[in-house]
């Protein structure tokens, strides 16, 4: 603790070291517009938008009675999974990331709706016409379907399906099994050879009419043989539901959205500066919108840097940075604005009034930013995923808005001060000399 | 009892007498008035009961014989947002699509849709497109599909038509808006329709040309026509026009809701409507709490480490302000949360911490410079008071302007970060300010206790010794002020004479 006081009570001397510190954000945009540049030629895209900007598409899968509260996250988990490998006629394969799924209706209306947005590299039309269709199949194929959990035990296959079995079904089994046998046992060896006649060997278990007991001779028990098992023996289940056909959804950020909130934050920044003017100065205004932007931009930065997908929740990001990282700036002006007032200022360049002031205020700057990380790091840690999409890029903004406010805002504030007397340079020096003089007088007259 | 346990308060003792009687004893040790332990003691009781109200009252659920109480923080209480609580969706579908400019139509109906729903306080509700003629809507915190009909309506078509000539007079393009009132005049509910110029116009055109005929009404829904009156005309009517029928209260809010989405730039029909899970489960709303509570925690522990008693202060003050905010979340009805809203509040927590510990460190400062824990105590909030008003100022701007002109979710963000910060403000400068005051009056003469220390000039100063020396040196100044004020007005008095004398001397020579 006290190692840290001593650390923090030393005089860095911020202000003079002005083109060391601007360097840094420098660097980070720098950084961040060539990791843009990049990524605009291999991903597509030089930031990664969500479907809130962008828009996507979206597709109904409607299960009617099927779907419970229970197995709504099965149903999901199984959506994204057939979603991530999707190949359309041609054989070329497609991987979509699910953006969102909401279950929607109840009872036999019972679906889910799936967005996603477009494959990067995808055209419009290519998505329309080709992948959604596509997707639409996978998943007519897959979630439509009846698939069986395959168990292989010493001299019996068990194959138990999600739903009860009734007669016909069970005779089609049997011929689906039969049927697929030879391919079972050429092309992945499985070596499956019927006790007896199929009506003997393929039963419908008696305790829960939900499983097919095949006897046979003693089966390989490999994935491979499993998921064959279980692919050869899926049952169509007509009355399980349909895909709707995929549909382009529009961006829930619009372009009106987004003037608006551009527009009330540029306004809000001219009121600031002009509150902050009347207050303070306006040189300490600037400043402190200069530092806002920086914070802004390090926040724009950082999502382009780790490609952290941009949606509704970022503006929401921004527009607390906005209001927090200021009020930490104004601390630091609220104490320029006592020392200017003080005694002492008269013989102080604004370089030293800002380094005083930094230094008198950074215990308190560097704690109240502690207390609000501490909360976004618990989110950030605890919270679920999407939560933790919103947690990112505020942790990013609080700690790009501490440093501004320490590093860059007071030093911008000296630099201002110092352009503004250099107007009258020659005047200024004279005049501090001779302030030093009489102060020096002053001094030897008290003595 | 001790002289050093007494309680002491300088203000309430009044400079001059604590300063006197410290002179006639040892400078060391002044003496002042105690103050009342018993009422500070009170005091802190009444914030104690209120607080464990407020949280009994914010997070136990309750029952009073049949009616439950549900506390502010539950789902009962606060409306929740899509993602956490579902709601419903309907998707319209343009009935005609081969007009012109469909495209920037549809996009112009789409805003309208989204305004329709923030004014009906649903600024979380989203209206996207999809595919081409199709608008899907979905709106968050209603429980049933029928919900969503009475708050954008099914939309429908009005028509004024003339009986005898079967000529339209108005069509919903010429509508601007429609509302539901009662009106006396007309023995029941009637929707009023505002009429664009051109509307008011052609209505009054119409009207004149055709007084003592009849006009009939007609609304389609759905490919329905319905004629829902047909007055007579007794006299040519401008401005608008009001429609009269057998309407109750919840019929003619209905027609109204319905007018309006029929005058949206492209007629729209309602192709389906369903009720949506939310798509975050049970999950985001429990982790989000124990986020809240394990951050909250880890906050108060580092204030307390760092700050001690003020920080044991600010503490309580943080958990007043968190019971404050969940009533505030719970009653004002624009305010739906969202995961992000989540954060958003537990956020908050950490920035209505700020407040106290630039208090703090000014005490800190005040005190390092010799004065006693009181008067740096109010010196440290007197001369913090302007560093936080300033700084939350700005805060509030941004927050006004973005609910002035922000749209959707981003005026309920704005909303609920403006609560906080005005919450916060309260909290910190008045809360823990009394009770810091009134932890200062049990002790103030442990440093430690504050986690205060003296600058190097002031080491051998005692914690409360110095009142005497301070107050000594403020009289001295006051003294020196009043003296060279009362010179002042000697001089003045001195010079209005002799300018006096030298005018009745002037005068006097003149007149000689």
């Amino acid at each position: 603790m006290k190692i840290l006081n001593n650390l923090l009570e030393k005089d860095y001397r911020i202000a003079e070291k002005r083109k060391v510190i601007f360097v840094i954000p420098l660097v980070i945009v720098v950084v961040a517009a060539i990791l843009m540049v990049v990524f605009n030629f291999t991903l597509g895209s030089p930031l990664n938008l969500g479907t809130d900007f962008t828009g996507g598409y979206s597709i109904d899968v409607k299960l009617g009675n099927k779907l419970t509260d229970e197995n709504y996250d099965e149903y999901c988990r199984r959506i994204e999974d057939v979603m991530s490998v999707v190949e359309d006629e041609d054989g070329k394969s497609y991987s979509i990331k699910v953006e969102n799924m909401q279950k929607q209706g109840s009872g036999d209306s019972s679906a889910i709706h799936v967005k996603y947005p477009a494959v990067k590299g995808v055209s419009e039309t290519e998505m329309i016409d080709v992948v959604n269709p596509a997707i639409r199949r996978a998943l007519e194929n897959d979630i439509l379907m009846l698939i069986p959990d395959v168990v292989i035990e010493a001299n019996t296959i068990k194959l138990t399906y999600s739903e009860v079995l009734v007669e016909p079904a069970v005779i089609e089994q049997r011929k689906v099994f039969v049927a697929a046998l030879s391919a079972l046992n050429d092309e992945h060896s499985a070596g499956i050879v019927l006790d007896g006649d199929a009506e003997t060997a393929i039963t419908l278990s008696e305790t829960d009419n939900k499983t097919l007991i095949v006897k046979c001779s003693a089966v390989g028990d490999t994935e491979e043989v499993k998921s064959a098992i279980a692919d050869a023996m899926r049952i169509n289940d007509i009355y399980s539901g349909s895909v709707s056909q995929g549909d382009l959804v529009g961006a829930t950020v619009s372009t009106e959205l987004l003037f608006n909130a551009i527009l009330a934050v540029s306004l809000a920044l001219v009121f600031m500066l002009c509150y902050i003017g009347l207050r303070f100065q306006l040189s300490s205004g600037l400043a402190c919108i200069i530092a806002l932007f920086h914070d802004i931009i390090i926040m724009l930065c950082a999502m382009a840097i780790f490609r952290i997908e941009i949606n509704n929740t970022f503006i929401a990001a921004l527009i607390t940075i906005l209001g927090y990282s200021i009020n930490n700036s104004i601390i630091i002006f609220d104490r320029v604005r006592e020392n200017r007032n003080s005694i002492f200022a008269k013989n102080m360049t604004p370089e030293e009034i800002a380094n005083k002031s930094i230094r008198e205020t950074i215990l308190r700057s560097i704690n109240t930013t502690i207390t609000t990380l501490i909360m976004m790091l618990m989110v950030a840690i605890i919270g679920v995923a999407d939560i933790r999409i919103f947690a990112f890029p505020i942790i990013i903004g609080l700690i790009a808005g501490t440093f501004s406010s320490i590093c860059i805002a007071p030093s911008l504030w000296a630099l201002f001060q110092r352009v503004g007397k250099n107007k009258d340079k020659s005047n200024f020096n004279v005049k501090k000399k001779e302030v030093k003089a009489k102060t020096d007088k002053d001094v030897k007259a008290i003595a | 009892m001790d002289k050093r346990t007494s309680l002491t308060e300088v203000e309430s003792t009044g400079a001059s007498g604590g300063v006197a009687e410290s002179k006639l004893r040892e400078p060391a040790v002044p003496s002042r008035k105690a103050v009342k332990k018993k009422s500070t003691i009170a005091k802190l009781v009444i914030i104690g009961v209120l607080l464990v109200v407020g949280l009994i009252f914010a997070f136990c659920p309750m029952q009073f014989g049949f009616t439950n109480y549900y506390p502010f923080c539950s789902k009962e209480s606060i409306s929740l947002g899509l993602d956490l609580q579902g709601g419903v969706y309907a998707v319209y579908r343009a009935t005609q699509t081969d007009t012109e400019n469909f495209e920037s139509k549809m996009e112009g109906t789409r805003s309208s849709l989204e305004s329709l729903l923030v004014s009906k306080g649903y600024p979380e509700a989203t209206v996207v497109r999809e595919g081409e003629d199709r608008i899907r809507v979905e709106v968050p915190d209603v429980e049933d599909t029928s919900a969503i009909l009475d708050i954008i309506g099914e939309p429908a078509e009005i028509s004024f038509v003339l009986d005898s000539t079967k000529e339209t007079v108005l069509t919903g393009e010429d509508v601007v808006g429609a509302q539901a009132f009662y009106s006396a005049n007309d023995g029941g509910y009637v929707v009023s329709l505002e009429l664009t110029t051109r509307g008011q116009e052609k209505f009054f055109e119409a009207t004149s040309n055709h007084i003592n005929e009849k006009m009939s009404i007609i609304v389609t829904i759905g490919g329905e026509s319905n004629t829902i009156s047909s007055p007579t005309i007794n006299s040519a009517i401008s401005g608008n026009a009001i429609i009269s029928g057998n309407f109750t209260s919840e019929s003619a809010e209905r027609l109204a809701n319905q007018i309006m989405s029929g005058t949206f730039d492209v007629a729209l029909e309602l192709k389906e409507s369903e009720t949506i899970s939310p798509t975050l489960g049970n999950d985001a709303l429990k982790y989000g709490l124990i986020a809240g509570i394990v951050g909250f925690v880890l906050v108060i522990a580092f204030i307390c480490v760092v700050y001690r008693m003020l920080g044991v202060a600010a503490s309580l003050a943080l958990l007043i302000y968190v019971v404050l905010y969940l009533f505030f979340l719970a009653v004002l009805p624009w305010i739906q949360l969202t995961l992000p809203g989540i954060a958003g509040i537990l956020l908050s927590i950490g920035m209505a911490v700020d407040a106290n510990i630039i208090i703090f460190e000014r005490i800190k400062d005040e005190y390092r410079n010799g004065k006693s824990i009181m008067t740096a105590y109010h010196a440290g909030f007197k001369k913090a008071l302007f560093a936080i008003l300033d700084s939350n100022v700005t805060t509030v701007i941004a927050c006004v302007l973005l609910l002035l002109l922000g749209t959707g979710s981003i005026k309920g963000f704005a909303l609920t970060l403006l609560v906080g910060v005005l919450l916060s403000l309260f909290t910190s400068l008045v809360v823990s300010r009394m009770l810091v005051k009134c932890f200062i009056n049990l002790n103030s003469y442990n440093e430690k206790l504050y986690h205060l220390k003296r600058g190097k000039q002031y080491a051998n100063l005692s914690a409360d010794a110095t009142d005497a020396s301070i107050m000594e040196v403020m009289q001295r100044e006051e003294e020196k002020k009043k003296q060279e004020k009362e010179e002042k007005q000697r001089i003045k008095e001195l010079e209005k004479s002799a300018r006096k004398a030298r005018r009745t001397q002037e005068k006097g020579g003149e007149q000689a």
